[in-house]
């Protein structure tokens, strides 16, 4: 099994996920924990950013359904960026660009927070 | 060298012992004095007959009614001092005046002859007790000297008879004398079992060794002395004479030789004693790692022990998993100290214990209920509980005297704390199995429970051929399929996944079919029906759980699927020699409260040709991996697909599924499969 890695970090306001290898539920708790983390210090405006991300499977899709209600109860959100093609037929198929906001480039979706505001 | 008659049996001993002696007896009281050499041999003869076949029959007494040693000794010296009391009684007796009796009456001669008869049995007990204290604690077998001590002690006796032949023979009888002497006092040396005695057991030996030796003293020198026993007994038999004064010698020596060595055992007693209760503590709790599944029970043994063995004031125990440390038991030391005390003490010194810490005169400052409480002990161990390198815990130690631990402490402390770790690891062990089988359990429930909701058979009409697969993973997945009868012509299908596995997955699917087959007979368009799941789902679920699925009604007479998709992998539809990936719009279902579900969802619609093949499948087929990581994606079943579509439904899926389990060969099955096939075999 490919390792899966977390990291944390804030550009701005806004909190930026690094998410890299192999998401599934083996590894899911490792992103839970980061998404706690971020709960604990009042951070609700997240990106996740896939650059590096091989592959999700719906444990791994679950930890955002988990915790998107939290964040935009408290006017923020989670946002998706850098994601490869493979991984976002996934969220593709699932429907979550309905859902969820998708962007090419990190830089856009810490931006579209700020022009929210 | 082995004693003749010895491997008669017990009874037989007793009996031929009885009857030699009855025999004597009776030979006594006609010839109370043997004034021939005739009457003194046969005599003579009965008595070491039935003195030897006492002797044997008392050994196995004592063999078989095990004693322990210290009764037996305390026997002796009860029988030695009654022994003695009777030869003083007797001798003042004479000395008041009154004179050996010269006369032979009967009743005299019959009580001469019982008193004869009680030393000669006080002596063979004697001499049986000590053959059993010689035997104690040998390492090898050392009858051979026994047994020729034994011999010799009859020579003694038998030469006797010679003396009373011819008085020069008595060089004969002396030197029998000196050599079982001699033998007596090398057998005397075979005091072994003493230093096995605990301190207690030892003063006592020393305080009644010293009183036997004086008596047994006492006894040789009244019988070699003039008095009415000697007379008594030599009267009785001369042999049996020589060989009670001899036994009496034996007596004074043996207990001189125990008193003696007992006193330079004394002073390392103490450490002897520690020694071997730390040895049988360790064997008790060897016994008891293999017994106790109950780590808690092992702690509070492991503590005790350590106490006692160490004359330590407290002890208790911590485990330590994953930086966590847990108080696992305590001996005389309250809940709340230990618990303090092991945060102070880990604290400061935690990676400094690698092997037992000791330390010595060292105040511990902790605080108790905002209250700061200073231990002071005089010495304090601690000792990592250890299993490969990986500290699983640790024992602390306390002693609050002037006296530290010292090296002996430090080898005890640790041995105790190694039994610990390795207690410790069992349990661990035992849990981690424990769970595994209760997880496998839960895995065979989830197993059963997707099996029972699956259905048997797969429709059976004139224009269609349908079949369905389904290959469970290890961890349970939660894939579902199904078909309801609506009506005459028109057959509904679902096929879901639910995401998750395992027996929670596995209830999601219960009720994922519970709502298809309500909704199936209510709604007749595909897309209403999934709304309406939607609705029921978003209510049950938790946030974390999804479910994927397709709803569709295929209509019998004219070849037309209807169907929605709730984020379900895209049917494949095979017609003409290309495949097409049929997707319609739609959000699986429980991700959405029902406002952009419902704007987001469309139904299909297509008409079946001859020979189209449609294929539902969940993502266990697309996303399985080979060995170097790759999925077996949608290109390679769109292939297969293809290549098979001129066969049968089964067949195809047969194939798929060889293709899939060769492509995946290094890697184990991760998610459920399903593979449901519908062919339309009818030209409309």
């Amino acid at each position: 099994m490919s390792d899966f890695n977390v990291n944390v970090r804030g550009v701005g306001s806004v909190s930026v996920i690094d998410v890299k290898g192999y998401l599934d539920a083996h590894t899911a708790p490792d992103l839970e924990n980061a998404f706690n983390s971020l709960l604990e210090n009042d951070q609700f405006k997240v990106v996740v950013n896939f650059n590096d991300l091989t592959y999700i499977s719906s444990a791994g899709l679950g930890v955002f359904m988990a915790y998107v209600e939290t964040m935009r109860e408290n006017s923020g959100d989670i946002k998706f960026s850098n994601m490869q093609d493979s991984v976002y037929n996934i969220f593709d198929l699932l429907g979550f660009p309905v859902l969820y906001e998708f962007f090419k480039d990190e830089v856009e979706a810490v931006n579209k927070f700020s022009d929210e505001q | 060298m082995q004693l003749p008659l010895i491997y008669l049996r017990k009874n037989t001993k007793l009996e031929y012992a009885i009857v030699i002696s009855v025999i004597l007896l009776i030979f006594k009281i006609i010839y109370p004095v043997a004034d021939s050499f005739i009457t003194l041999f046969v005599s003579e003869l009965l008595i070491l007959c039935g003195a030897y076949l006492w002797f044997l029959y008392l050994i196995e007494f004592l063999i078989v009614n095990k004693t322990n040693t210290l009764a037996l000794i305390l026997n002796t010296g009860i029988l030695t001092a009654i022994l003695f009391f009777i030869i003083a009684i007797s001798s003042a007796y004479v000395e008041a005046g009154n004179p050996p009796t010269g006369d032979q009456d009967f009743i005299s001669t019959v009580f001469s002859v019982l008193i004869s008869f009680a030393f000669v049995g006080a002596f063979l007990y004697i001499l049986a007790v000590f053959r059993e204290l010689f035997f104690l604690r040998q390492k090898r077998d050392p009858k051979t000297y026994f047994n020729t001590m034994l011999f010799f002690l009859g020579f003694a006796f038998i030469s006797n008879l010679f003396v009373y032949l011819d008085v020069t023979f008595d060089y004969l009888r002396n030197s029998f004398y000196v050599v079982s002497i001699v033998l007596i006092s090398i057998n005397s040396l075979r005091v072994a079992w003493i230093a096995f005695l605990q301190k207690k057991q030892k003063l006592y030996l020393l305080a009644i060794s010293i009183v036997l030796t004086i008596l047994f003293g006492f006894n040789f020198a009244f019988t070699l002395e003039e008095t009415i026993i000697r007379e008594l007994m030599t009267n009785f038999s001369p042999g049996i004479h020589t060989v009670l004064n001899l036994v009496m010698l034996y007596g004074t020596i043996y207990f001189g030789v125990i008193f003696f060595t007992t006193l330079f055992h004394l002073p390392t007693a103490e450490a002897f004693d520690r020694k071997a209760e730390e040895v049988s503590s360790l064997m008790d709790l060897s016994k008891l790692i293999t017994q106790v599944f109950d780590f808690k029970e092992l702690a509070d043994t492991v503590t005790t022990i350590t106490s006692n063995v160490c004359n330590s004031d407290s002890a208790w125990l911590v485990s330590q998993e994953a930086e966590k440390i847990e108080l696992r038991s305590v001996n005389n030391i309250g809940y709340v100290e230990a618990d303090r005390l092991t945060n102070a003490l880990l604290l400061e010194y935690a990676y400094d214990i690698k092997d037992v810490l000791i330390l010595n005169h060292q105040p511990i400052k902790v605080k108790i209920n905002s209250d700061m409480r200073t231990f002071n002990y005089a010495s304090l161990a601690i000792a990592p509980l250890k299993v490969h390198d990986e500290i699983n815990g640790y024992l602390f130690v306390t002693r609050k005297q002037d006296f530290v631990f010292d090296d002996d402490d430090r080898k005890a402390i640790e041995a105790f704390a190694d039994y610990a770790a390795v207690a410790l690891e069992n349990a661990k062990l035992l849990e981690k199995s424990l769970e595994k089988e209760r997880m496998e359990k839960e895995l065979d429930v989830a197993r059963e429970i997707q099996y029972k909701i699956l259905p048997l058979d797969t429709p059976k009409h004139e224009k269609i051929k349908v079949s369905a697969l389904f290959i469970p993973a290890f961890e349970v997945g939660g894939d579902y399929y199904d078909f309801f009868k609506i009506s005459e012509n028109k057959i509904g299908f679902v096929i879901a996944d639910v995401s998750g596995k395992g027996i929670s997955a596995s209830f999601v699917m219960a009720e994922v079919k519970g709502i298809f087959e309500t909704l199936s007979r209510l709604i007749t368009s595909p897309k209403e029906v999934l709304i309406k799941a939607n609705e029921i789902l978003r209510e049950s679920l938790d946030k974390k759980t999804f479910v994927t699925a397709i709803y569709g009604i295929l209509d019998l007479q004219n070849g037309v699927v209807t169907f929605a998709r709730a984020g379900h992998s895209p049917v494949m539809y095979v017609n003409n020699d290309k495949v097409i990936q049929l997707s319609p719009k739609g959000i699986g279902l429980g991700l959405d409260d029902g406002d952009k579900f419902n704007r987001n969802i469309e139904e299909l619609e297509i008409k079946l040709k001859n020979d189209d093949i449609l294929a539902f499948y969940t993502d266990g087929i697309n996303e399985a991996h080979n060995g170097e990581l790759e999925e077996f994606g949608y290109d390679r079943f769109e292939k297969l697909l293809l290549k098979n579509a001129e066969l049968d439904p089964d067949i195809i899926s047969n194939e798929i599924m060889r293709e899939l389990t060769i492509f995946s060969k290094d890697r184990s099955q991760h998610d459920d499969i399903t593979l449901v096939i519908l062919k339309w075999c009818f030209n409309n």
